[in-house]
């Protein structure tokens, strides 16, 4: 009697087809996975006990980042502002909006606004702020149009890889210090950046070479 | 082959073990064994990934222990099987079919066993994988200079070959098996198994094809992988290492050890499944010949490898001191010891033909061939330059449990191997007696 | 105490405890807010903790925010845990994230200060310098003071008053203080004693002559079982200004209070000497190998009972009549010949120093031998006299003459050779109030216990060893419901005072010289005068050399834990010992020949007996000491104060007699069955002929040069780069055998500034230390007088690294600027680079050393340096985060980095300066002179792997005529 249908040998080599496909998407649903936003987080906006907005803050009123974030010339840490600089502005405006309820509260009893942190790499990369921005990285290169966010998201992908784009070119994302924090360039044409970040390098002695090691970001 | 074995009796033998076992409680005995053994390599995986690689004997400067010995190791024993299939195929040797099948499948667990081993003795195991080439978004490569990085290709390539090779040589009887089954869970069994395999002109066209090439491609991997593993000690700037001495010394090695449990696992077999007139004694004649052979060369390597630190002098010279007389001293006559006095008797045919002592004299073997591991790894790297990093190794119960397990698994697919599938090559058989 | 857990008996606690200042554990951010469940918790772990949380100041935010960092070990690339930030309320001027702060201050051993300046990220002491304006420390520490850090945030340390062992408050003992005071006042304190260690802190001498001037019947005793020491050696010049030092087994190089001090200025000369001005000699006999010793060009090996001998002897030759001196045997007479013969070589430049556990009349010798060759002794330290030592106080009580009786910051239960006898007697006293760190052996004996404050963060003030006087303020606020130990003397005599008010007090001048002497750290004028010291009639030292076969016990300082009060420091705890590489035991000292005649090996269990009593411990067999005498280490055997303080080594207290607490002469040893395993980093040290430690005869001598080897790798440095760029600097090290005494300094302070994670005895003993810089120990010659050599062995940061070979996964590669890198979280550990490294200076991550830390100890992790996790290799970064520091710094000016703008650890801490690190490209920078000198040499030059840190060749002898 029969066990295996003449179709068998095809359904087999079906099957084995079937197999190496099945290999192959795994490795490209993983490869997806490490880019997708799930794992970046880019793009997620996070909910903050105070629903504090850029778009109004940094667009709308033109508060300056540093008006709020101070270190972030002077030391690694940009900095979050302590309460009393969100009361220099609101001991007098909105008093009494409950959504800056939290607020109010941490300066009465002296307790510390909580931010669930949105911009945020591995322990083990030593990330210097002041660095940067003394040479001209504007704050836009890396947190993203922080003036359109209602609530902020994490506007790139701090993986090593995003890192190491800038880090193996600068040259196309310098721009002049004095501006960094200004957030729309889309008036710089292409050239203009390659031009204006050369002069820079040169400006500056950075060795591109160097600035790819190891030792540059990790302790 | 001896006279009156016709076809009918060949398949016979062969082809219906698995359906008729004939000595089931003998093998349901190993196999419990067995079993319990590699219950003890899961545990001892399970405590390694929740305490770390501390549960070892390592230290500094012995960063590495057992496992990077076992792993030379079980390698090594895996080269004879590819060795008899593929080179002993390619030279027309028609004896190697009574041996190929179950020396290839040998070859498979051993590289199962050796392979898995450097992956758990890295200190995080979970990123293995950073060992391979592939694109990720950390933007590095692995280190191309590193004879680690080539291990890790070399052992995945001899894998992949390896299984290919044994696959492809055990269709056809797969296909006979399947014809001869009576239960239905067999033909299934071996029908899936043979790939619809029908015996068509065509088939043993493309079947010879395949079965060349992949034996041309596996061959120089039996010289190639080990030589890599050997760079492992060599590429290190360490005495009793450091020498160009070890890609040969090391395949030499290989072979021999390989070619100890070929013999092992025939007599076993022989006994076992009632073979007698499959395995006959020009086999193992045959066997031991190889295994004398390669053993002399491999005696060979021990006194170039003694030569090479008399003439460098200095640290080389108090390496060789410190393996002739130092604290792991028992190691270097051990595997002296086992390697190679037995093995003399190997020059008489008489000695070489009765199973027990062949069986005894390769056990020996093998004992010595990991001695010989030992020594080259613990005692170059307990005493290398500076003798304020001297520290002694001592393997603890995991060391043991670990390596145990491992044999436990290794004798765990053989076992299973000779239950369910075809353990010698019937059909080169009958092509061989139909030459004649 | 209600039951742990139980909210309302935790709320009555606390508000019995009042508006007392709390202790702030947080393992998570969240827990920083005392919610109800942490605050059970902690009831639960701390009953003595539990209490009205502290009110959050800005400090302790910043406190989380960096520990969440430093708490952090190494993922991978998944999806990592969002984290919470937590700004500051108020923010002033200049505090901001990663804030970094140093303040001068000091901390006190023995009695002694050691000026520091602590540096302070976010608030949190994280690292002890010393203080370079001051003196006493010219910016350089001994291995105790690196390690004095820990000590603040010792887990084991009381959080709070104990009464009979149960919680109580301060008000509750402030009402029990009031009563005494009254008390006294009325009956003119007769019935109290004051038990203090040795004080120097003049605020303290103020206190306690304020306390003695009101309460005249009173009585001070003081405690002090280190005093007299071979390494307390008082009104001794600076050491910078002798060409020849002859020590009579003194130790002035050995660790102790005044070990930087000595260290210093002995190196000062030294280095001149190297220079080719003038000479520096060591000549030393002693019965046991020292830091001194080993250092000397001539060491003779003498038992303690011959010292008086060869003082007399060498009082003949120089002309200082001594009547007639005993006998000498060969040996002795030629070493006195050189000895004599060196110091008239340099009449003014020469010093002999007599050990001060010989006694008074040695001393007194010893000084006129000075006088005679033109030393004045320098101005000694102002010792005051209390008005009896512990066994006068055991007297009294037993007498029944004391009813209150407040021990201060000292532990004579444990450290005095009748222990048991005196907490016994203690118990006999109606009033006994302790006051210490821990709540330890004379804490568990005494009716109360108050935790004092660590002098890094309290108020108080010090005297060092040059005499001058340092300032003491607090680096953090304290963690813990302590009081400094001035407000502890003040609560009985006044209550409740601030801790800054006291100090200020004992201070002249206007607001604005107390600042400035604040920021200097130290005062120059002299402090309001203590109370004029009476003189005391000390008892004549002398170990009665026995008859017969009887042994000779010395004793000293444990190397590491010194008289006990760091065995609960696990830096120092699992530091080698310089001579024996031990590690958390001591163990009975022998020489090779006592060893050979009884039939002991290593580790054999032997008991130590004399007349007092005996004890039992392993022995150790020590080439270099005398045939006749047995060397035990104090400070081990500890029976309370903590976890780590327990179960380590034995204790030697017992055996002291206290006539003559450093040596005795009528011991017996006897070999017992059984052994004890014993953590040994260094178990081979003999030199074999090799070239590892290399030496010249003269200063200007070059060694001989090795013609360079081919190698395959790229030339370093690199050359220059493209657009102009300034070419990247080349680091080096240098190491100076010749000035290295082996003290550990440079091992302690990498350990504190790397986040080097402790692994405990098992561990070590089984090879796996973690010191990213141990100090080799050689010996040539015979066993019984051998030749002693220190090697500290650093990462190489090879040129030509095997170990970069070895990766296959790009984890330790090499940077433009000759740094070896060890990437941490790219490491998956194979150890291959372990395996080639010829110098096994790499360490790898076992076990899991670092996540189950207690929370005090990841609050003083560096936040600059990443925590290695389970499975990572690691190794010396040449402190990368201290280049990068400078690197950043120096770009943001558009200025390259200055040299000396980048010193190590190891090199900031080092006494004698022997490690110096910079940039090699510039030629005149201090490295590159050192490389530059014929003295310098590659260690395992065969192995061709071009070592970025070098050794300097070690000098014989000292230079004179006579020199070698």
């Amino acid at each position: 009697m029969q066990i295996f249908s003449p179709s068998a040998d095809t359904w087999l080599r079906a099957g084995i087809a079937a197999l190496v496909v099945a290999v192959f998407a795994a490795g490209l649903v993983a490869a997806g996975y490490a880019d997708s936003t799930y794992a970046t987080q880019v793009g997620w906006a996070k909910d903050q006990d105070v629903p504090f907005s850029h778009r109004h803050h940094a667009g709308e009123l033109g508060i300056d980042c540093r008006y709020c974030h101070a270190t972030v010339e002077t030391s690694a840490d940009a900095g979050l502002p302590a309460t009393h600089v969100c009361m220099t502005c609101h001991s007098q405006l909105w008093t009494g909006a409950p959504m800056l309820a939290p607020v109010r509260a941490s300066l009465a009893q002296h307790r510390p606004l909580r931010w669930h942190r949105v911009a945020q790499v591995p322990d083990y990369v030593y990330f210097n702020h002041s660095i940067h921005v003394q040479r001209g990285v504007p704050c836009v290169e890396c947190h993203g149009r922080v003036d359109t966010m209602p609530l902020t998201w994490r506007a790139k992908p701090f993986q090593m890889q995003f890192c190491l784009d800038c880090h193996r070119d600068p040259a196309k994302h310098l721009r002049p210090p004095e501006q960094v924090t200004r957030m729309d360039w889309a008036s710089w044409s292409p050239q203009m950046r390659q031009t204006y970040g050369s002069a820079a390098l040169r400006r500056y002695h950075i060795d591109t070479g160097k600035l790819d090691n190891c030792e540059i970001c990790h302790r | 082959m001896s006279r009156n074995a016709t076809y009918r009796r060949v398949t016979r033998e062969v082809v219906t073990i698995p359906t008729r076992f004939p000595a089931p409680r003998m093998w349901w005995a190993m196999f419990a064994v067995s079993l319990a053994l590699f219950g003890l390599l899961v545990l001892s995986v399970i405590v390694l990934f929740i305490k770390g690689p501390g549960i070892w004997g390592n230290n500094i400067p012995v960063a590495w222990g057992f496992p990077i010995c076992n792993y030379i190791w079980w390698i090594g024993i895996g080269h004879a099987g590819t060795l008899i299939s593929a080179m002993l195929l390619l030279l027309n040797q028609s004896w190697r079919n009574s041996l190929n099948r179950f020396a290839e499948a040998m070859t498979l667990f051993a590289l199962t066993c050796g392979g898995l081993y450097p992956i758990l003795h890295l200190g995080r195991p979970w990123y293995f994988y950073w060992m391979a080439p592939y694109p990720n978004t950390m933007d590095v490569w692995p280190q191309f200079k590193s004879p680690l990085t080539w291990d890790f290709f070399a052992v995945l390539t001899y894998l992949l070959v390896s299984l290919l090779f044994w696959y492809i040589g055990i269709v056809p009887d797969l296909a006979s098996a399947r014809d001869r089954a009576r239960k239905r869970r067999w033909q299934v069994f071996f029908g899936v198994l043979a790939l619809g395999w029908r015996g068509q002109g065509r088939h043993w066209l493309r079947w010879k094809q395949a079965y060349t090439i992949t034996a041309a491609i596996a061959v120089p991997l039996v010289v190639s992988v080990h030589s890599e593993i050997s760079m492992l000690f060599a590429a290190g700037p360490i005495p009793g290492w450091n020498s160009t001495v070890f890609p040969a010394y090391f395949v030499l090695g290989a072979a021999f050890s390989g070619f100890a449990v070929v013999t092992i696992i025939a007599v076993v077999l022989r006994h076992m499944l009632k073979l007698e007139d499959l395995v006959t004694e020009r086999h193992l004649d045959l066997l031991g010949r190889m295994t004398l052979a390669t053993g002399m060369m491999t005696a060979y390597g021990y006194v170039m490898e003694a030569f090479d630190a008399l003439y460098a002098g200095g640290y080389e010279l108090d390496t060789l001191q410190d393996r002739y007389g130092g604290y792991y001293a028992w190691s270097y006559w051990g595997a002296l010891l086992f390697n190679f006095v037995p093995l003399q008797l190997l020059w008489w045919r008489r000695w070489r033909v009765s199973p027990i002592p062949v069986f005894l004299i390769a056990l020996s073997v093998v004992v010595g061939m990991w001695m010989e591991r030992f020594m080259l790894l613990v005692t170059t790297l307990y005493r290398d330059w500076l003798d304020s990093s001297v520290n002694l190794y001592h393997p603890t119960f995991w060391d043991w449990s670990l390596f145990i397990g491992f044999i436990g698994l290794f004798c765990c697919e053989l076992l299973l191997f000779v239950r369910f599938l075809p353990v010698i090559s019937a059909f080169e058989i009958k092509e061989d007696l139909a030459d004649g | 105490m209600s039951a742990p857990g139980d909210p309302a008996g935790v709320d009555a606690a606390l508000r019995r405890l009042g508006a007392s200042q709390g202790r702030q554990y947080w393992r998570s951010l969240e827990e920083l807010f005392e919610t109800a469940e942490f605050r059970r918790r902690i009831a639960a772990e701390f009953p003595a903790l539990a209490r009205m949380p502290t009110d959050i100041d800005r400090r302790s935010f910043f406190q989380c925010l960096a520990a969440a960092v430093a708490l952090a070990g190494l993922d991978g690339c998944e999806r990592r845990a969002d984290e919470d930030a937590y700004p500051l309320i108020l923010a002033d001027r200049d505090s901001r994230p990663g804030m970094v702060r140093h303040y001068a201050t000091a901390w006190e051993l023995d009695g002694v200060g050691q000026p520091v300046v602590g540096t302070c990220r976010d608030g949190r002491p994280i690292k002890l310098e010393g203080n370079p304006d001051h003196p006493a420390s010219g910016g350089r520490t001994d291995a105790f003071t690196q390690a004095a850090l820990l000590g603040l945030y010792d887990p084991a340390r009381s959080g709070g008053p104990l009464r009979d062992g149960a919680p109580a408050t301060w008000d509750g003992f402030g009402a029990v203080a009031l009563a005494a005071r009254e008390r006294f006042d009325a009956s003119g304190g007769t019935g109290f004693a004051l038990l203090t260690g040795p004080v120097q802190s003049p605020t303290l001498l103020r206190q306690i002559a304020g306390m003695r001037a009101r309460w005249p019947g009173m009585a001070w005793h003081v405690h002090a079982p280190m005093a007299e020491g071979p390494a307390t050696l008082d009104g001794m010049p600076p050491l910078d200004t002798i060409d020849v030092l002859v020590c009579l087994d003194a130790d002035p190089l050995g660790n102790g209070p005044l070990q930087t001090w000595h260290a210093q200025g002995w190196s000062a000369r030294r280095r001149a000497f190297q220079q080719g001005d003038g000479a520096a000699r060591l000549l030393v006999a002693e019965p046991t190998p020292t830091l001194t010793g080993v250092t000397a060009e001539a060491r003779l090996i003498a038992p303690h009972s011959r010292i008086a001998a060869l003082a007399a002897a060498l009082g003949a030759r120089l002309g200082v009549a001594e009547g007639a001196s005993q006998p000498l045997d060969s040996k002795e007479r030629a070493w006195i010949e050189q000895a004599t013969d060196a110091l008239q070589a340099s009449r003014g430049g020469g010093l002999l120093c007599v050990g001060p556990q010989h006694g008074p009349e040695l001393q007194m010798l010893g000084s006129r031998i000075n006088a005679a060759l033109g030393q004045q002794a320098g101005a000694p330290r102002s010792h005051p006299q209390p008005w009896g030592d512990l066994a006068a106080l055991h007297r009294a009580i037993g007498q029944g003459g004391v009813h209150t009786l407040l021990i201060l910051d000292s532990n004579p239960c444990y450290a005095s050779p009748d222990a048991a006898g005196l907490a016994a007697a203690l118990k006999r006293v109606p009033l006994t109030i302790h006051a210490g760190l821990h709540h330890d052996e004379t804490g568990q004996a005494c009716r109360w216990h108050l935790p004092i404050a660590h002098l890094l963060e309290s108020w108080s003030d010090v005297q060092c060893a040059d005499g001058s006087a340092g300032l003491v303020q607090p680096l953090v606020r304290p963690f813990l419901d302590v009081r400094t130990r001035h407000q502890v003397l003040a609560l009985l005599t006044d209550g409740e005072v601030p801790a800054r008010d006291l100090v200020r007090q004992t201070w002249p001048g206007d607001e604005v010289q107390w600042q400035s002497r604040l920021l200097k750290g130290f005062v120059a004028e002299a402090p309001i005068p203590p109370a004029k010291p009476t003189a005391s009639a000390a008892a004549p030292r002398s170990a009665a050399p026995q008859p017969g076969d009887a042994l000779e016990i010395v004793f000293r300082p444990d190397p590491t834990v010194h008289d006990g009060a760091f065995a609960s420091n696990p830096w120092l705890q699992e530091m080698p010992k310089p001579l024996t590489k031990l590690t958390w035991d001591n163990a009975v000292h022998i020489a090779p020949a006592l060893a050979e005649e009884l039939g002991i090996a290593n580790e054999d269990l032997v008991e130590v007996s004399a007349a007092g009593g005996s004890i039992v411990g392993p022995a150790w067999i020590v080439p270099g000491q005398h045939a006749r005498t047995v060397l035990l280490h104090l400070g081990y055997g500890r029976r309370a104060g903590g976890p780590v303080a327990l179960g380590s080594g034995f204790d030697a207290y017992p055996l002291r007699s206290p006539s003559s607490p450093w040596a005795r002469g009528d011991g017996k040893l006897r070999k017992l069955s059984g052994t004890r395993a014993l953590a040994c980093t260094q178990t081979h040290w003999a030199l074999g002929g090799h070239d590892w430690i290399r030496t010249v005869e003269e200063p200007g001598e070059a060694l001989p040069r090795k013609e360079e080897q081919k190698s395959f790798f790229p030339p370093q440095p690199k050359e220059k780069p493209e657009n102009g760029a300034s070419p990247p600097p080349a680091w080096g090290m240098a190491i100076d055998l010749d000035l290295c005494i082996g003290c550990n300094a440079c091992a302690v302070a990498c350990v504190a500034e790397n986040n080097v994670p402790m692994v405990g005895r098992e561990q070590v003993a089984k090879g796996r230390e973690m010191h990213w810089l141990r100090i080799d120990r050689y010996y040539e010659g015979t066993p019984e007088e051998p030749r002693q050599s220190f090697q500290p062995v650093p990462c190489m940061h090879c040129e030509d690294a095997p170990c970069e070979t070895g990766c296959p996964v790009n984890a330790t590669v090499h940077s433009p600027d000759g740094l070896n890198l060890q990437v941490y979280n790219r490491c998956i550990g194979t150890r291959t680079c372990s395996a080639y490294c010829p110098y096994k200076v790499r360490r790898f991550n076992w076990l899991d050393y670092t996540r189950e830390a207690a929370p005090a100890l990841v609050a003083q992790r560096n936040p600059d340096v990443t925590v290695r996790d389970r499975g990572v290799m690691e190794k010396c970064t040449y402190c990368i985060q201290r280049i990068a520091e400078a690197r950043i710094a120096a770009d943001k000016e558009g200025r390259p980095i200055a040299d000396g703008e980048v010193v190590t650890a190891c090199q900031q801490a080092c006494p004698t300066q022997a490690i110096v690190f910079g940039d090699l490209t510039q030629a005149d920078s201090a490295v590159a002179k050192r490389k530059a000198s014929g003295r310098d040499y590659a260690l395992l030059e065969d192995a061709n792997t071009r070592p970025r840190t070098t050794y300097g060749a070690k000098i014989e002898g000292g230079g004179s005529e006579s020199a070698g």
